[in-house]
C-alpha cells in the first residue's frame, strides 16, 4: 500500500452492505483491498493503490451447521480457531491447515489460496468447498454450489474465488463439507545425521500407514521441537487409535534399523501445538532480513530444491532454511541476512537466480521492504490472458487490490 | 456455410478422421438422453493438433463444437443441439505418462475410466472417482460433469483427483493449467463446465494408494426410510465409509434376478457398506457399522467374505440401473441431491409423487452423500405415461429444492435441465457464470444449449427418455 494516504477503514454490517461498499467504490473509482485476520497479507504484491480497507470482522459466524450432514455455511470473517472450536465439540473439523488460527479468518485464507501439508490426505480446502456467496463491484451478491456434497449445477465458481486474492470480488460466505476429525494425533520428530539422510527420505515412502504429513526440516530453530539437530525428519500420523499405534510403531523400528536412536513423539494437544507452530512459521518473518518463497512441484523433487536453495544462499552469503513437504511437493525455502540492508543489496541478483532456478517460486512471507522490491509471483502462467480478461470482467473499474495479483492483475 | 465446415474438415483432416454422411453423423446426434440433432460433421481426432484444427475451421465458419466421449451422459451432454461439429474423443484414449512415485498420469480425455484403474493397479494404485457408468464412460467426460460414482463420499469427485488440464480455445490454441501454477484456478473452473469453455485434450490425474484391506457388507431394512436413518446415524458416530448405497426392492428384485447376488428379496431396501484402509480399523469399524444398522431396524447384516462376493455386489448394485429393463420398457433416471438428513422425508416424497402420477419407481442411490437417482419406470410408446414421467420428474426436482438440495449431483445440467437451473440460481448467480463464459467462449460456439436456461417461453414440453 502507498504511504502517501491511509486508506478509509469501512467495516460492513452484512453481505448486503459489504455488496453495496464494492458498488459505490467501483463508481467513485477507490481501490479496495478486503482485509480478514491479515495473516496472509504477505502473499502478492502490495496493491498499487489502497482506498478502502474493506475489514470482514463483522461478517462473522457459522451458519447452518449440521454436524449429522456434516456441512456448514461460515460467514468470511470468523476465525479458523472459532470454527475449529465449534465443529470440534462435534468431533469435527475442517483442515485448513493454516498459520495463526487464531487470527486468520475463513474468508482470507480462501482468498489466499492456502493449502497446507495436510492437503496429501485431506484435500486442499478448495476441496472442501461445496458452495459460496461473493460481493461483486456491481453491487450483486452471486451464489454457487450449494450445502449439498455433490453438486454438478453450473459453474462450480467457488474454485474461481478460492485463491484469487481478493481480486475478483469479497467472499462473503463459504459452505464446506466437514470431516470427522482423527480421534488421535501424533507427531515424530527424528533427528537427521548427515549420512543417515538418504535412507531416511526412502523410508517414508516405503511405510504402510502414511503419514498425513512428512515433512524434512532444515532450521526453523525456533519450532525444533529437537533442538540438537538442525535436519529433522516431522511425520504427522492421525486416524484411529490402533492405526497410529501400528505407524509409529512401524516408523520406530524403521528408523531404528537406520540407525536413530530416539525419536521424541508428541501426542494429541501436544502433536497439534508443535504441528500448528511449524505452520505458523511458513509465515514468520522474523527480525527484518528473511524472505520466505513457496516452491510447488513433484513431491519427489520437494527435497532436492530444499538442497538447491542451500546452495544458492551459499553462493550469495544467505543463510537459508528450508521445509520440503515429501507428499504434497511443496518447498518452503526462508533465506536471511545478517541484516536488513545486506539483503536488500544484493536482492536484484538474489531473487532472479531462485527464478532461475526454480520453475515455480512464489513470495510466502518476508520483510516488508524485502518483498517490496521484487515481484512476488516471479513466472507468468501460460494462461495468463485468461486470466486478465477474467479480471475485465468481474472488476471492469480496476478497483479490487490493483496489482496485487499475478501479472500485476 | 454448411458444406463449407464439411468439405474445409475434410481437405485439412481426411475422410478417415472426418465423417459427413448422413447414416455417420446419425450416430453421433444422441447420447444416452433421448432428443438428437444431426451434426453437420463429426471428427475424430488422434492428438491434440488435428482437435486444434478442428476448432479452429468450426469457429471460423461459426459452427458449434460438442466434446463427446462414450456418448453414456444421461443429460443431453453431448447432443449437438445446434448442429456442428461433434468431436468424439475416443481415439484419444492413451496414458500419456504414468509417475507411480509422485502418483500422477497424465491422460487422454477418450480414456474410459476403468482402463485406468485396471492398468495401473498392478503399481498399487488406482483412480478413485467410479461413476457406475465406468466400464465404458471416458475421464475427459467425468471431467466434463465433474462425475461422482459410489466411492466419492470418501475420495470426493472428479475435480478433488484432477491436477490440471490441457484444453484448446476457440482460436485452436493449446493451453495448459496446472494447481500449481500461479493465479485463477482455471483447472477447478472447466471441471464440470460441461465442454462449455474449451475443449480438454489431456488430463493431470491424482492417483491414490490402493487401500491395504476393504470389507463390504450388506443390510436389510424393512424400507428405504429406515435404511436412510441408519446412513445418518453411521456417519454421525465419525464413521466415513468409502461407500453407503441404498437400492430399494424394486431394483433388488431386478438385479437379483439378473446378478444372482443373493439379496434379500423380502427386504423393503438393502444398505451396502464398503469400508477401506488399513487392517487394523476394519473389524471395529465393520462391528460398528452393522451395530448401528441393528439400532436403526436391520432385519440381516452379512459381510462379504471375500473378495469375489465383494465384487459380486458391487456389480449388482452398478448394474441396477440396466437390470431394471426387467420391469418396464423404459425408465427415466433422476439425478438430485439433497442434505443427507433429509433423506427418508425426500424419499418419502418421491413414493407419494410416483403414486399420484401412477408411475413405479425404483430407488438406488449414494445415501452417504444424499444423492438420489429415483428412476421411474414407463413404456415410451404411451405418450399419457411420457408427460406423467416429464411432471413427476420435475416435481421431484422442486421437492428436493424445497429441501435445500440440488438439480444434480453428479450427472450435471447438460440439455435436460438447462431450463430447471434457473430454479436453483437467480439472475445475479446465472450473471457470474456468464461472465466466465464470455471470457472463454464469448461467441457461445462450445456445446451451445446446454446448462445455461433457454429463456425460451415455457410450455415446451419436452421429452426426457433414458434408454435402458
Amino acid at each position: 500500500m502507498t504511504a502517501a494516504a491511509k486508506p478509509r477503514v469501512v467495516v460492513p454490517q452484512d453481505a448486503a452492505a459489504a455488496a453495496a461498499t464494492l458498488a459505490d467504490c467501483a463508481r467513485d473509482g477507490a481501490a479496495v483491498v478486503i482485509v480478514g485476520g491479515s495473516t496472509l497479507q504477505s502473499i502478492g504484491n502490495a496493491p498499487r493503490r489502497c482506498d478502502v480497507a474493506l475489514h470482514t470482522r463483522r461478517l462473522r459466524g457459522i451458519r447452518e451447521y449440521d454436524p449429522h450432514d456434516m456441512t456448514a455455511g461460515i460467514d468470511a470473517g470468523t476465525t479458523l480457531a472459532e470454527i475449529a472450536s465449534v465443529l470440534g465439540r462435534q468431533g469435527q473439523w475442517i483442515p485448513f491447515d493454516a498459520p495463526l488460527p487464531a487470527r486468520a479468518t475463513v474468508g482470507g485464507t480462501l482468498a489466499a489460496g492456502w493449502a497446507g501439508p495436510r492437503r496429501a490426505v485431506y484435500g486442499r480446502p478448495r476441496d472442501l468447498v461445496i458452495g459460496s456467496t461473493i460481493a461483486l463491484t456491481d453491487g450483486t451478491l452471486a451464489r454457487a454450489g450449494g450445502m449439498v456434497v455433490k453438486n454438478v449445477t453450473g459453474y462450480d465458481m467457488s474454485k474461481l474465488y478460492v485463491g484469487s486474492l481478493g481480486t475478483l470480488g469479497l467472499i462473503v460466505r463459504a459452505n464446506f463439507k466437514t470431516l470427522p476429525r482423527p480421534p488421535v494425533r501424533r507427531l515424530a520428530v527424528a533427528p537427521v545425521a548427515g549420512d543417515l539422510r538418504d535412507r531416511m527420505l526412502a523410508l517414508v515412502g516405503a511405510l504402510t500407514i502414511e503419514p498425513t504429513a512428512a515433512l524434512m526440516v532444515d532450521g526453523f530453530a525456533r519450532v525444533a521441537r529437537y533442538p540438537g539437530a538442525a535436519l529433522r525428519l516431522v511425520l504427522l500420523f492421525e486416524g484411529s487409535d490402533a492405526v497410529v499405534e501400528r505407524g509409529t510403531r512401524d516408523l520406530r523400528s524403521a528408523l531404528g534399523k537406520a540407525g536413530v536412536a530416539e525419536t521424541p513423539l508428541f501426542d494429541g494437544d501436544a502433536a497439534d501445538l508443535a504441528f500448528a507452530e511449524l505452520i505458523d512459521a511458513y509465515v514468520e518473518a522474523p527480525g527484518n532480513g528473511t524472505l520466505t518463497y513457496r516452491t510447488t512441484g513433484l513431491p519427489s523433487s520437494a527435497w532436492a530444491r530444499t538442497r538447491a536453495a542451500e546452495a544458492l544462499a551459499r553462493e550469495h552469503g544467505l543463510t537459508a532454511e528450508s521445509i520440503a513437504d515429501l507428499r504434497t511437493g511443496d518447498a518452503i525455502l526462508r533465506f536471511s541476512a545478517r541484516t536488513a540492508a545486506t539483503f536488500a543489496g544484493k536482492l536484484a541478483a538474489f531473487d532472479a537466480d531462485v527464478r532461475r532456478t526454480f520453475e515455480r517460486a512464489t513470495v510466502l512471507a518476508g520483510a516488508p521492504a524485502l518483498r517490496a522490491s521484487i515481484d512476488a509471483w516471479g513466472s507468468e502462467p501460460s494462461t495468463l490472458a485468461t486470466m486478465r480478461a477474467i479480471k475485465a470482467h468481474f472488476d471492469p473499474a480496476g478497483i479490487l487490490a490493483p496489482g496485487r495479483y499475478v501479472g500485476t492483475i | 456455410m454448411v458444406t463449407s465446415l464439411a468439405s474445409r474438415l475434410l481437405e485439412a483432416l481426411g475422410p478417415d478422421t472426418v465423417l459427413n454422411s448422413p447414416e455417420d453423423l446419425a450416430a453421433y446426434s444422441y447420447d444416452a438422453y433421448s432428443e438428437g440433432h444431426l451434426p453437420t460433421a463429426a471428427v475424430i481426432p488422434r492428438d491434440a493438433r488435428e482437435a486444434a484444427l478442428a476448432v479452429r475451421i468450426a469457429f471460423e465458419c461459426g459452427e458449434p463444437v460438442v466434446p463427446r466421449g462414450a456418448g453414456s451422459g444421461l443429460c443431453g451432454g453431448a447432443i449437438p443441439a445446434r448442429g456442428g461439429l461433434v468431436m468424439s474423443m475416443v481415439r484419444m484414449n492413451r496414458i500419456l505418462e504414468l509417475d507411480v512415485r509422485n502418483r500422477r498420469a497424465r491422460v487422454q480425455p477418450g480414456l474410459i475410466n476403468l482402463d485406468l484403474s485396471r492398468t495401473i493397479a498392478a503399481h498399487g494404485i488406482f483412480y478413485a472417482p467410479d461413476p457406475s457408468s465406468q466400464k465404458v464412460s471416458t475421464i475427459g467426460g467425468n471431467v466434463g460433469t465433474n462425475a461422482g460414482g459410489p466411492h466419492c463420499l470418501s475420495y470426493g469427485t472428479t475435480t478433488n483427483h484432477v491436477l490440471g488440464l490441457e484444453y484448446i480455445d476457440g482460436a485452436g490454441a493449446i493451453h495448459h493449467t496446472s494447481l500449481d501454477d500461479p493465479g485463477y484456478d482455471l483447472t477447478g473452473l472447466l471441471v464440470g463446465s460441461e465442454g462449455t469453455l474449451g475443449l480438454v485434450t489431456a488430463v493431470d490425474v491424482r492417483l491414490l494408494v490402493l487401500p491395504e484391506s476393504v470389507r463390504v457388507g450388506l443390510a436389510s431394512f424393512p424400507d428405504v426410510e429406515s435404511a436412510s436413518e441408519a446412513v445418518s446415524a453411521i456417519i454421525a458416530a465419525g464413521i466415513v465409509p468409502t461407500a453407503l448405497e441404498i437400492m430399494d426392492k424394486l431394483i433388488t428384485t431386478a438385479v437379483e434376478a439378473h446378478y444372482h447376488a443373493g439379496f434379500p428379496l423380502d427386504a423393503g431396501a438393502v444398505l451396502l457398506v464398503e469400508i477401506a484402509g488399513p487392517r487394523d480399523d476394519m473389524l471395529a469399524g465393520e462391528a460398528a457399522i452393522a451395530r448401528i444398522a441393528r439400532q436403526h431396524g436391520a432385519i440381516s447384516w452379512r459381510s462379504a467374505v471375500d473378495a469375489a462376493e465383494r465384487e459380486a455386489l458391487w456389480a449388482s448394485r452398478k448394474g441396477a440401473a440396466g437390470a431394471l429393463g426387467r420391469i418396464a420398457p423404459n425408465y427415466y433416471i433422476q439425478d438430485a441431491c439433497v442434505p443427507r438428513t433429509k433423506l427418508p422425508q425426500v424419499i418419502h416424497e418421491i413414493g407419494r409423487i410416483a403414486r399420484d402420477h401412477d408411475l413405479p419407481v425404483g430407488n438406488v442411490f449414494h445415501a452417504g452423500d444424499g444423492n438420489l437417482h429415483p428412476l421411474l419406470c414407463f413404456d415410451r410408446r404411451d405418450p399419457r405415461a411420457v408427460r406423467a414421467v416429464v411432471e413427476a420428474g420435475t416435481e421431484i426436482l422442486s421437492t428436493c429444492i424445497a429441501m435445500g438440495g440440488t438439480i444434480s449431483g453428479e450427472h450435471g445440467i447438460g440439455h435436460e435441465k438447462r431450463d430447471s437451473l434457473a430454479l436453483v440460481f437467480d439472475t445475479a448467480d446465472l450473471a457470474a457464470m456468464s461472465r466466465v463464459r464470455d471470457v472463454f467462449d464469448p461467441r457461445r460456439l462450445f456445446n451451445p444449449d446446454k446448462i445455461f436456461p433457454s429463456g425460451a417461453v415455457c410450455g415446451e414440453v419436452r421429452v426426457p427418455v433414458a434408454v435402458a
